[in-house]
């Protein structure tokens, strides 16, 4: 009895597992839209900031974007050094999409 | 330059200091001590000449780094840098710590040269204390007609043992394109002397998250291997360990010369741990267990010593190899030097992620 009960509880527990990876998939496909998104934005701002005839690179608005992603990373309880490392990259790929067009 | 902050100082202070910095296009790096947080700055500096940092609310003090190397400064850091070896995800079930007070002995053969000694090898060494394993895949022979390691097959094998003795492996990458399949199998990345300017591998090695065991260059200076382990931690990777392993003079009864000053120079001048390859630096197990109690004495947090079942028939460095019994009398010995130098010999202990699972 008590076997049937423990395997019972693994495939259980292996179903909840199939179903949290599953989430997981779809979670990393939404940051990748959302990340396809920002880069296309970005490449907007390009645009606009060379025909505004301002300097594409901007690091006092990079600064702010850092600052905001680290204090709402302690809001939702995530180190806030490593989303602050999330974020230069991020930022990196934006500014490699605004860029693209000089 | 580093901002040394008040104590008590919030988070969102910090935050303001670093967007003030950062809006100059520098860039921040934080280190929190235990009675103090310090925020270090990388870029061209001139650039926060009128940024009023010292009138910021939580700023203490701002002061210059005037030496060339930033990250790996002293200054940069609250605290000496522990490095932990095989905590990621308990990849290895134990895990060794570099820096600190304890002394970690890291272990092995000079090359793999088959599985079965290299598993002899790690079960003998950790009995005796050693907290980590070594052994090359790939070696860097003087001659093109040297043996030059077993290669992938060597990975694996190091994989292999790693897994059932639990020691945490540390192997010598030489090319940019072994990384990815070196960081796969072993916990720490080697720099060989021989490749301690190599700044192409030194960048790629910033960017993998595996502690970097860098070896002084044969005749480099401590300046210069302070500037290449900058070169790893500007990419992103602070889990650097530096090791002395001798230099060039005009001394022939030795194969190098042990810079013994080298130790408490590095202590004094960078934040990063300090360990000694006695066996390089004399070239001959004689000197092996002499060198390693003046590396202890002298502050080193460790040591890499070369060990092998059978010396006199090993395929490479059998001179200055130790035998089983050989290491295990000098790992007896070196208690009592680490005891007086305020020490404690550490073996590998079972890592968070291996307790928990």
């Amino acid at each position: 009895m008590t076997d049937a009960k423990t395997s019972a509880d693994a495939a259980a527990a292996r179903e909840s597992l199939a179903r949290a990876r599953r989430e997981i998939e779809e979670i990393d496909r939404e940051l990748i839209a959302l990340l396809a998104r920002r880069v296309g934005r970005s490449k907007e701002i390009g645009t606009l900031k060379r025909i505004a005839g301002m300097p594409t690179l901007d690091p006092a608005r990079e600064a702010e974007v850092i600052r905001r992603a680290a204090s709402v990373a302690r809001e939702q309880g995530l180190s806030d050094e490593k989303v602050r490392d999330i974020f230069w990259q991020i930022i990196g790929l934006s500014r490699t999409a605004q860029t693209e067009g000089e | 330059m580093v901002i040394i902050t008040r104590s008590g100082i919030t988070d969102a202070e910090l935050d303001v200091i670093r967007e003030r910095v950062e809006q100059r296009g520098l860039r921040t790096h934080l280190s929190r001590g235990v009675e103090r947080t310090i925020i270090g700055c990388i870029g061209d500096e001139s650039l926060l000449a009128e940024v009023p940092l010292r009138s910021l609310p939580g700023v203490e003090d701002v002061v210059p780094v005037l030496k060339p190397y930033k990250l790996a400064s002293r200054e940069f850091a609250a605290m000496p840098t522990v490095v932990r070896v095989g905590d990621d995800g308990g990849r290895a079930p134990l895990v060794a710590s570099f820096g600190g007070v304890g002394i970690a002995v890291i272990a092995g053969p000079c090359s793999v040269e088959g599985a079965e000694m290299l598993r002899a090898t790690a079960v003998a060494v950790r009995a005796a204390g050693a907290s980590m394993l070594r052994g090359g895949a790939f070696k860097p022979r003087t001659s093109p007609y040297a043996f030059q390691g077993l290669g992938d097959a060597a990975l694996r094998m190091i994989a292999e043992v790693r897994r059932d003795v639990g020691l945490p492996v540390v192997t010598e990458v030489m090319d940019p394109r072994q990384i990815d399949s070196v960081a796969e199998h072993a916990d720490m990345l080697q720099v060989g002397a021989r490749n301690m300017q190599n700044f192409s591998l030194l960048s790629e090695l910033g960017r993998v998250k595996r502690p970097v065991l860098l070896k002084r260059g044969l005749s480099a200076t401590i300046k210069e291997l302070l500037m290449a382990a900058e070169y790893i931690m500007a990419q992103g990777n602070r889990d650097v360990v530096l090791c002395e392993r001798g230099i060039r003079t005009f001394e022939n009864a030795t194969r190098n010369t042990l810079d013994v000053a080298a130790v408490p120079v590095l202590k004094r001048e960078t934040h990063l741990p300090v360990i000694v390859d006695p066996s390089h630096a004399g070239g001959i197990s004689d000197l092996v267990a002499p060198l390693s109690f003046a590396a202890i004495a002298a502050g080193a947090d460790g040591l890499i010593v070369e060990v092998h079942p059978d010396p006199a028939s090993a395929l490479s460095d059998g001179d200055q190899s130790l035998s089983f019994d050989a290491f295990r009398l000098m790992m007896a010995r070196l208690t009592a030097f680490a005891d007086a130098a305020g020490r404690t010999l550490v073996g590998a202990r079972p890592s968070a992620a291996g307790a928990a699972a």
